[in-house]
């Protein structure tokens, strides 16, 4: 338990007689990324929701880093420490790509409700963002408005906000979708420089890059993890080759 | 943008021009209008925070409006009939200070703007409009079955409330009090646009299941631009009923959250100065139209829909000089 950052116990959701996951176990542990993969509509996204608390679940409980946090809000979950990124591209459109960062950084810095203090005179906060975005690769886009940033950029900037949160763990839904080579190298590197401070959960359609990152690898079906274990392991397993991968790996 | 900021500037210069001009030439009438126009800018710019910055479309910024004009007139007509207004916890007889006025204003219209937040932002889109319209029509119909304080006829008050060493009653010297809120409310209104709290709940307006997803309690940066929007409409609210020296339950009326929700949409969404130029339009339609056919609203109806086609944007946009990387 003590290696455990997050650990899920037995978590469900239904829409009617739909199960979207059903009764899911699987834990995150300090320094590893831990891949969640599945076909379409599986149910990783909505595993994401229920873990930031965007989808409420019916039965089951969340532990992050020894506290129950089944019962928070998706906020105070944020809060203490889950940070995420979107399936599709979630920004805010009409702000710079700085301006994006530094909106994820004013929880932490207790800067919310600071009503009359200009932020652009906020040098600490922007110095912050800065450093965010050269660690994305968007420094030199950093006064574009997030809308007219390419799709891959987008992607990149979505990774940013979530860093700039510094949380206990991140949720990355399909992080690398759209990206060019140099693009998911550039997020490969990054995530194994991070996952040291702060373990993935990681879903991605993207298996070269979910073989190279993962430390274990889940695989769902039908709302149900069919089985874990390490790259190998879920390579060599016949059940996943028949339900994901196929033959050609 | 820098061609709106000059535009900006020159609506300050006309501000103080107008009214001495019409001091000069012995038009006293323009000055009026003008006072007018300054009044309903600073309810546009109250309603502008909440709706244009922050993405909550309230149908009911009358409620506020005449919340202010209610008390008020209440406070002036009890201080100046002499009559006891209540006796419990302590004794009043009303005010007809304004500098007494205007903190009871202030705090009064920000407690209704809590109260319907907490219970109306709670919901969204469609029910968040239909919610703030009802709390605005419940106040309506109060009013217009309040017989102590002339019910639909609504309350005269015979003098302008007072200011220490100024004469309200001339209308030079009302029109700059007004002036002195409006620049205020747009000062107040800019520093928090720019602030950390401006950049969450300009955020939210976009975005907010992303801005909850990065630690912003959302529902509290609503509830207190909430606030401050009905707030400052409150204020206009009490301006208005001394440069009338009347209020009456029209002011607190559907239509009334409409007219300041017009003021916003033909200035400007989401731009300072917009409210104060869509009021501007609005008066200017109403006193030149309005003299050749009742019906001038028709044709207000018309420019708006040309504008929400053709303009979108609102008046101000025609001055904006978009930037490098804007399509």
């Amino acid at each position: 338990m003590k290696n455990k950052i997050l650990n899920i116990k037995n978590l469900s959701k239904s829409y009617d007689a739909f199960k979207v996951t059903d009764k899911i176990t699987i834990d995150l542990h300090f320094d590893e990324i831990h891949a969640l993969i599945g076909p379409n509509g599986a149910g990783k996204s909505t595993l994401i929701k229920q873990i930031v608390g965007s989808v409420k679940h019916d039965i089951g409980s969340i532990i992050l880093d020894q506290e129950d946090i089944t019962d928070l809000t998706d906020v105070e979950r944020a809060k203490i420490g889950i940070s995420r990124t979107f399936q599709v591209s979630s920004i805010i459109p009409q702000f710079s790509a700085i301006d994006n960062i530094v909106l994820s950084l004013l929880d932490k810095s207790n800067k919310t409700f600071q009503l009359f203090k200009s932020i652009r005179n906020n040098k600490e906060l922007y110095s912050n963002a800065k450093k965010i975005l050269k660690e994305i690769e968007l420094l030199e886009k950093s006064e574009i408005s997030a809308s007219d940033l390419s799709h891959g950029d987008r992607r990149k900037l979505e990774v940013g906000l979530a860093l700039a949160m510094d949380p206990k763990v991140f949720l990355f839904d399909e992080p690398m979708a759209g990206l060019d080579e140099n693009g998911t190298n550039m997020m490969i590197n990054l995530f194994k420089k991070i996952k040291s401070n702060s373990p993935i959960l990681l879903i991605e359609h993207d298996m070269d890059a979910v073989f190279a990152l993962a430390d274990r690898v889940s695989v769902i079906n039908y709302g149900k993890i069919v089985a874990t274990g390490t790259v190998n392991e879920i390579r060599q397993n016949e059940l996943v080759r028949d339900v994901y991968l196929g033959y050609e790996i | 943008m820098i061609i709106e900021k000059t535009f900006n500037k020159w609506i300050l210069v006309f501000l103080f021009l107008i009214p001495v001009l019409g001091f000069i030439f012995e038009e006293p009438y323009y000055i009026t209008l003008t006072t007018k126009v300054v009044i309903l800018g600073i309810a546009g710019i109250g309603l502008n925070l909440a709706l244009g910055y922050c993405g909550l479309i309230s149908f009911g910024h009358a409620a506020f409006f005449g919340l202010g004009g209610y008390v008020t007139g209440i406070l002036s007509f009890h201080a100046l009939n002499s009559e006891l207004m209540f006796s419990w916890p302590f004794v009043s007889s009303g005010s007809s200070d304004m500098l007494v006025i205007w903190p009871i204003v202030i705090l009064s219209s920000a407690f209704l703007a809590l109260i319907i937040g907490l219970l109306s932002l709670r919901t969204t889109g469609v029910y968040f409009i239909m919610i703030t319209l009802a709390f605005a029509q419940m106040l309506y119909f109060f009013a217009i079955s309040w017989p102590n304080y002339g019910g639909e006829d609504g309350l005269s008050i015979y003098m302008r409330n007072s200011l220490p060493m100024i004469n309200t009653m001339d209308p030079l010297n009302f029109y700059f009090i007004c002036l002195c809120w409006l620049l205020t409310v747009i000062f107040i209104s800019a520093k928090l646009i720019n602030s950390s709290f401006g950049m969450a709940f300009q955020a939210i307006k976009q975005n907010e299941e992303r801005v909850k997803s990065v630690g912003i309690e959302t529902f509290k940066v609503k509830l207190l631009v909430f606030v401050i929007s009905g707030t400052i409409t409150g204020l206009a609210g009490s301006l208005y009923t001394d440069l009338n020296r009347f209020i009456s339950p029209s002011v607190l009326n559907w239509q009334m959250s409409g007219e300041i929700m017009v003021f916003v949409i033909l200035g400007g969404i989401a731009r300072l100065y917009g409210p104060l130029v869509g009021a501007a339009f609005f008066i200017v339609l109403e006193q030149t139209l309005g003299s050749y056919t009742e019906n001038w609203q028709f044709w207000l109806g018309l420019i708006l829909i040309l504008e929400i086609l053709y303009v979108r944007t609102g008046i101000l946009s025609l001055f904006e000089k978009k930037l490098k990387y804007e399509k």
